[in-house]
Parts: structure tokens; sequence; C-alpha cells
């Protein structure tokens, strides 16, 4: 049985799309025009994530890489097609949010957050990117102040998520 | 003189930096200066803010500090990277009660956002400076060559926020390729994704989105497909085979940055803007339109 979850009713309620969402009539554009819903279509709809979100109704808990929120690849068309203008990947960044912090998501995303958080960049520099820089006659990259880094993902408790 | 200062982002910076070599001869060119700074990374619009929003936005907001001591507007080279700095300064500047919160954490590092600066996309100001000046500039053209642009979807959407183009015919970069003398074909898939997002949960998926991509542009005739971001950029043209693989179907089609279309067109030569780190190769087409 599914019952609601209250704290995932609230955090798709807090996210700044405010009572929006309560305005989806369930048309089905957004997964019309969803080119992973074309691809996968019995494995990714955005309509459906809409309604569950809605009704609190967590079904995308205790799965490793949920490819029903997952699978989404954020080319944001649902988001401009809603005849409601209901910002649709503000929920779904919501759901992968909760997804994260209960450990779920694909490798992919915290390994690249853990590289974010260690050097900064997403792609910390090479030695031989550098040099490959210098033979097209480019500029030195100038590395980001990590401490500050650190002290704002310490602060948003990213530390934490990532287990640093 | 405006003097942007310049955002490549992680992806060219630090992994396919010939991409960001042809646009600083293009810039240099059409009289565009910019200046570095030590931006971290951006963060990425699909990959962070899916791990956590608040960091997201936090992180987002420091860079744009940066840009705001300097007060110099920012330049990128990335959707990705224009994306979130774009969102970013925008939800800030018209929501107080995240502003005030993302100050808090700023203020850690003796850091305030203060919504001073803009973020501009570099195919929005290479619009802006026009195809006449392109015109000027050009020693050769690319009379008669079929291409797909393909401007990927953080450039244009969410239209309300990003305001570059339209969300679903864009035209800047089809007229800044015009220019050139090449012609922009139409086809279906003009605004469908490449792909690269579902491809960090799944890969089968991605390719199936990137083959439908790939098959409607060759099926319009086009000779090589036009882009603007380095995510992209590298879906089509890294994971060209797997696609190729997936859809029984050999696409061969050369994938060219739009800054690389324009400096070949003013005449730099092949190798000065490292086109032979493509995967996809570009050689034939080069030949074809008597390139070097
Ligand atoms: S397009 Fe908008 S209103 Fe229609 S189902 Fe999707 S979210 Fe709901
Ligand atoms: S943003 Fe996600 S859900 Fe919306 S259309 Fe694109 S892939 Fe589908």
């Amino acid at each position: 049985m599914v019952s609601v979850d209250y704290e995932l009713r609230k955090k798709v309620m807090d996210a700044h799309i405010h009572d929006a969402l309560k305005y989806c009539y369930q048309c089905g554009r957004c997964t019309d025009v969803c080119p992973v819903s074309r691809v996968a279509p019995e494995r990714y709809n955005p309509r459906a994530n809409i309604m569950l979100s809605f009704l609190g109704l967590n079904i995308f808990k205790g799965q490793q890489n949920n490819f029903a929120i997952w699978g989404c690849t954020v080319c944001d068309t649902c988001d401009e097609i809603c005849p409601q203008k209901i910002e649709l990947t503000e929920i779904f960044a919501v759901l992968k949010n909760m997804s994260i912090a209960a450990g779920e998501g694909p490798d992919y995303y915290t390994t690249q957050a853990s590289a974010i958080y260690d050097a900064g960049k997403a792609i910390p520099s090479q030695a031989a990117i550098e040099r490959r820089r210098e033979q097209l006659g480019l500029p030195k990259i100038e590395e980001p102040n990590v401490e500050e880094v650190q002290k704002i993902l310490n602060a948003t408790k990213l530390n934490t998520i990532l287990k640093k | 003189m405006t003097e942007y200062k310049m955002f490549q982002g992680c992806t060219i910076g630090n992994r396919i930096p010939f991409l960001e070599a042809s646009a600083r001869k293009v810039f240099d060119k059409l009289g565009i200066t910019t200046s570095e700074a030590a931006f971290s990374c951006c963060p990425d619009p699909v990959g962070f803010n899916s791990v956590d929003h608040e960091s997201w936005l936090a992180m987002g907001a420091r860079n744009l500090t940066i840009a705001e001591d300097e007060k110099k507007d920012i330049i990128s080279l990335c959707n990705g990277c224009f994306q979130t700095l774009k969102m970013v300064n925008t939800e800030l500047l018209h929501n107080e009660h995240e502003k005030s919160k993302v100050n808090k954490i700023l203020g850690q590092i003796g850091r305030e956002f203060k919504g001073t600066i803009n973020v501009k996309h570099f195919v929005e100001v290479l619009h802006d400076i026009g195809a006449e000046k392109i015109k000027e500039m050009m020693s050769k053209e690319l009379n008669g060559m079929k291409v797909a642009c393909h401007t990927g979807c953080h450039y244009n959407r969410p239209s309300e926020i990003m305001q570059t183009d339209d969300p679903f015919k864009p035209k800047k970069l089809r007229a800044i390729v015009s220019a050139t003398g090449a012609i922009p074909v139409d086809y279906e898939e003009e605004t469908l994704c490449c792909g690269a997002g579902v491809g960090n949960a799944e890969e089968e998926p991605a390719m199936q989105v990137l083959a439908n991509k790939l098959k409607s542009a060759k099926a319009a005739g086009a000779e090589a497909l036009i882009v603007n971001c380095p995510a992209c950029f590298q879906q089509f043209d890294t994971n060209q085979k797997k696609a190729e693989k997936l859809a029984g179907e050999a696409f061969n089609m050369p994938i060219l940055y739009v800054t690389e279309l324009l400096a070949l067109a003013f005449g730099e030569k092949a190798d000065d803007i490292g086109l032979k780190f493509h995967r996809t190769r570009t050689n034939q087409l080069l030949e074809k339109y008597n390139i070097a």
C-alpha cells in the first residue's frame, strides 16, 4: 500500500512554484512532448510524476537509480508547453534532491558533486589538458578558491549528504 | 568597449579546450573583449541542481558576486553554465526570501549577492554584433553548405527566464550560420534534446534520443550539425558511434561548434583551432568546401 509522504508534500508545496501545482489538470501535454517518454513510455511519465507529487504519493522511494524520476533529461520542454505554466522541472528537482538525500540517486550525480566539493570544479584541471591549452595559445584557467566553496557547501550541509 | 568576464566552464576549459580556441579567435576578430576570473563550476544545472537545489543556488550566486566585484557582465561559452548563472541571477533578483537565505550563506565568506550584472550566452552576443560585421571578416564563403542547427535546450528554455530566443523556433543561431553562406535546413527534430541528461542515469534511452535527432538531421540533407554547447557537442561527437550502432545506420555527421564554423569562414586553419581533436571526422566536409 502507498501512504502519503508528508515530507514530500511539504517540500513540493514549498518549492517556489507555490500552489501552481494544484492547477494541473492532467492534460498530458508534458508527456506528449517529453523525449524520454517517447523512447521509454512505460518507464518515464512527467504527467504521472506531477500527480503523484501533488498527492504526496512517494512511489519513488527505496530504489537505487529510479528511472521514473532520474530518466528526465532536463530539456525543459514540458515547462515550456504546460498550459498551466507549471514549472515541472523544479518539482522534479525536489524529487531528485530527496532521492539523493536518501542515498538513492545514480552514482553520476554524487560523483560529480563530490568533485565540485573537492576541487571547486566538476572537471578538475589535468596536466595533459593544461598542456593542450598552452599549445592552442589559451590562457591558464584561474583556480577557484576551494576553501570558500567548501564553506558554502558545509553551510548547506552538502558535506553530510556527500559524507565528507 | 565592454569587457566581459569569460565563463568557459569546466567542460570546455578542462576537457575540450579546442572549442575555446575557436571562440577566442572569433571574438578577437569581432572585437569582443574578455578577461579571466577564478570562477568555480557554475554549477551544472542538470547534475548539481538535482543533488541539492540550495547548494546550487549558493554556488551560482558566489560566481555572480565575483563578476559583480568587477562590475562586468559574464559571457558564457556553454548552455549549462549560462542556464545556471542566468537562472540563479533571476531567481535571487525576484525572490527576496531566497536571496536573504543565500546571502546569509555567502556572508560566511564575506560575500553578498547584489544582482548588478547580466549573464549572456555567446550566441546572443554574436547575434547582436550582426551578420554584416561577420561578413566583413570573412575570407571564405561556405556557400551552399547544408547544416542542421541545434541550439540545445538550456540556451532558450525556460524562455520566461532565459529570454534569449524563441523557445521552439530559435532564430539567432540560424542567422549567424546564414551569414557565412551556409544554409540551415529545416528538420523535424530541431528542438529535440541531444539526450545527454538522461545518459547520466542510463545509456540506452540517451542513445535513442540521440539517434532520433541525428536521423532527422540526416534525412533533411544536413552535411554537418552546428552546436553552441559543449555538452551537446560531446554527446553528438563522442557518442555518435554508439547511436549509429543502436540505430543500425551510419550518420557520419561532422559536428561543428558555431565558433568553429565562423573561424573557418574567417580563414583560420583547421589545425590552429584543433579540429583534429573531433571524434567524428570533418575532413571530407572541409575538402568539399575547399577549407584547409
Ligand atoms: S502539461 Fe501541465 S497541466 Fe498538463 S498534465 Fe502536464 S503538468 Fe499538468
Ligand atoms: S524536462 Fe524532463 S520531463 Fe520535461 S520534457 Fe524534458 S525530459 Fe521530459
